[in-house]
């Protein structure tokens, strides 16, 4: 108990000493916040209905009733913009010219051509004109059914198939996205945390030739292994942690009942998520351990366990895309946890059997590495590597 | 004590079985305590290896080494237990005080308390390095890395003493502190294992010198006793001479 005590006081105050590196690994749990606030914004921004669309029209004075129309439509004249949107619309530069003798042609009834013009490449005046056009279709369309009635016709003879559409989509299946961004970003929290304290203790004290000291030392190594993989789950778990609370603060900020979404990360499903995630965090530290041994040099390592970092990012991307997906996904690491997160913000009843399947298989397989780990210290190979 | 006893080993390629490099072959000798005991060889002689097997690292594939009634294949852990290790490339942890180093090591050795403290104190003092002692050794010159390597590696007070190459990189003041220290120990009776390829130094310092030369035993004795044996004045000109000729294995 001395000895483990002893090493893993010093592996917490090599780590904590290392302030670039405890920064680079915990700046990664800071843009969570950031990150989630900014997509928020954008969802936000693109849900809300129709906002204000400010077109430079020439001879607005010939057709009021048009005009009218429009800004029903929420399509005002750029006369009337309000100055912090200014510049906004003066770019997009959306003109509408409408000739002086509209009404004369509309009382005869011959037609009128508007002219339209915009950057159609630009992605932001894309939507704008697609609502200027079918805002002007309808208005267009009502005066033709009006003609067609005072004629006697049947208006519904123009429309002999209609489609009609229903949006099923939940107003808060949209956030939904948001909070499986998050989960995914847990994982990779998870992964990214711990991952340069665990290259730095293993493969970094092998280059630093510190580890051939410890390893003549009369103690075992799965005790060095042990303190190493709790100095590294530390850090993994204290992102883990930062990224929680950092997200829950943030997204005050953001007014979400705009898009009829609610997010709310309160205390006991922030600490839900903590412990499930926390044998994550042993997890991806043992494998990163595991793998920074092997290595042949520093370098190599960080390479190396660089890749692990796709497996957590990639696991939950191909579950949640998963149309069928089997049971045996509930019980495996990484994917079982992150279905457990996908039900957790869908708001759907949690599977505590899957909750504790996964933790154990999870658990298991950080002590087989772990021990594997303790057994390969011993080995030849690794001591042939020292030198 | 340590004895190492009739050593085998080789390092066998997988892929390519004919690269096998025979690294120790039948080395035997025995470092006594009270004494200060020298390995000098030729670099690949097997040196490195033989420490290493002494160490627990290694498993030799025949003969076995024994420190102080232990063998070391058996029970590694108590084995290093007996074991001060001074290691050839003395690496440091650079975020930690000197201190705190020498600490670690001793807590290792499974030391606590007041009289943990102590030994670190007297250890401290004993290589004049109070000083130094909570400052981190980033940044340390060689002879201070020296002293904290030395210190974190006697803080125990450990009945044998090995030393892989411990000069290497120190200066004249720093080679005094270690030669005095290690004769310091060797007055109370401790066991000193020592690998060098500084010949005035191992002349000086060490009571019996052995000779190993492609993995085996090629000569051992006093420092004069090789050179009588080589007919040499020097002992340089006897190493040379020793590890030359197939003669010289008489011994």
């Amino acid at each position: 108990m001395i000895q483990f005590k002893a090493l893993l006081l010093k592996e917490y105050r090599e780590t904590f000493r290392d302030k670039r590196a405890l920064m680079v690994a915990l700046g990664f749990a800071f843009f969570a916040p950031i990150m989630i606030m900014g997509m928020a914004k954008i969802m936000i921004e693109k849900l809300v209905d129709e906002p204000p669309v400010y077109v430079k029209f020439t001879g607005a004075e010939f057709a009021p009733k048009l005009m009218l129309h429009l800004a029903d439509n929420n399509l005002l004249n750029f006369v009337d913009v309000p100055e912090d949107e200014k510049t906004t619309w003066e770019k997009r530069n959306i003109a509408i010219e409408i000739p002086a003798d509209y009404a004369k042609n509309m009382a005869e009834g011959k037609p009128i051509k508007l002219h339209l013009q915009a950057d159609f490449t630009d992605k932001a005046v894309k939507p704008p004109v697609r609502r200027i056009n079918s805002a002007i279709r309808e208005f267009s369309l009502s005066i033709g059914y009006k003609r067609l009635l005072l004629r006697g016709v049947d208006v519904r003879l123009l429309n002999p198939v209609k489609l009609v559409e229903q949006d099923t989509a939940e107003p808060n299946a949209t956030f939904i996205l948001i909070s499986m961004m998050l989960g995914i970003y847990l994982m990779l929290a998870a992964f990214m945390s711990g991952l340069s304290v665990a290259i730095d203790s293993s493969a970094g004290e092998r280059e630093r030739n510190v580890l051939e000291m410890l390893l003549c030392q009369p103690v075992s190594t799965l005790k060095i292994v042990l303190a190493k993989l709790i100095g590294a789950s530390t850090i993994a778990f204290i992102g883990v942690v930062l990224v929680l609370v950092l997200t829950s603060l943030s997204v005050g900020f953001v007014d979400l009942t705009k898009i009829g979404a609610t997010f709310s990360l309160d205390m006991s499903t922030a600490i839900f998520l903590m412990l499930l995630l926390l044998p994550i965090c042993f997890l991806a530290s043992a494998c990163q351990l595991f793998v920074a041994f092997q290595t042949k040099s520093f370098k190599e390592a960080q390479s190396t366990v660089g890749m692990l970092i796709g497996i957590p990012a990639f696991i939950p991307f191909v579950v949640s895309m998963m149309d069928d997906r089997p049971e045996w996904l509930d019980w495996l690491p990484i994917s079982g946890q992150s279905l457990i997160i996908e039900s957790v913000f869908k708001g759907v009843d949690v599977n505590w059997l899957a909750v504790f399947a996964t933790s154990g298989v999870t658990i298991a397989i950080t002590a087989a590495l772990v021990l594997a780990l303790a057994k390969k210290l011993k080995s030849e190979k690794v001591v042939m590597a020292l030198s | 004590m340590i004895e190492v006893n009739n050593l085998h080993k080789s390092f066998i390629d997988k892929k390519d079985k004919k690269n096998t490099v025979k690294a120790l072959d039948g080395l035997s000798f025995t470092a006594k305590d009270g004494e200060i005991t020298g390995i000098l060889g030729p670099n690949g002689a097997g040196k490195t290896t033989c420490l290493r097997t002494l160490y627990g690292l290694l498993a030799a594939d025949e003969g076995h080494v024994i420190i102080d009634g232990i063998n070391v294949a058996e029970d590694p852990l108590a084995a290093r237990a007996k074991l001060g290790i001074f290691p050839d490339k003395f690496g440091l942890y650079e975020r930690l005080t000197a201190y705190e180093q020498i600490d670690y090591f001793a807590s290792i050795h499974g030391m606590s308390g007041a009289s943990k403290k102590q030994a670190i104190a007297q250890v401290l003092k004993d290589l004049d390095m109070e000083d130094l002692a909570h400052r981190k050794t980033v940044g340390f010159s060689q002879g201070q890395r020296m002293k904290v390597t030395l210190a974190q590696s006697l803080v125990h007070q450990p009945q044998n003493f090995v030393l892989d190459e411990p000069t290497r990189g120190l200066d004249v003041m720093s080679t005094r502190v270690l030669r005095n220290h290690l004769a310091k120990f060797k007055a109370k009776g401790h066991c000193i294992l020592f690998s060098s390829h500084v010949m005035q130094e191992v002349a000086a310092l060490c009571d019996r010198v052995i000779i190993v030369a492609n993995g085996k035993l090629a000569a051992q004795g006093t420092p004069q006793e090789l050179c009588d044996l080589a007919g040499e004045e020097h002992l340089e000109d006897a190493f040379v001479k020793l590890i030359g000729s197939d003669e010289g294995v008489a011994a």
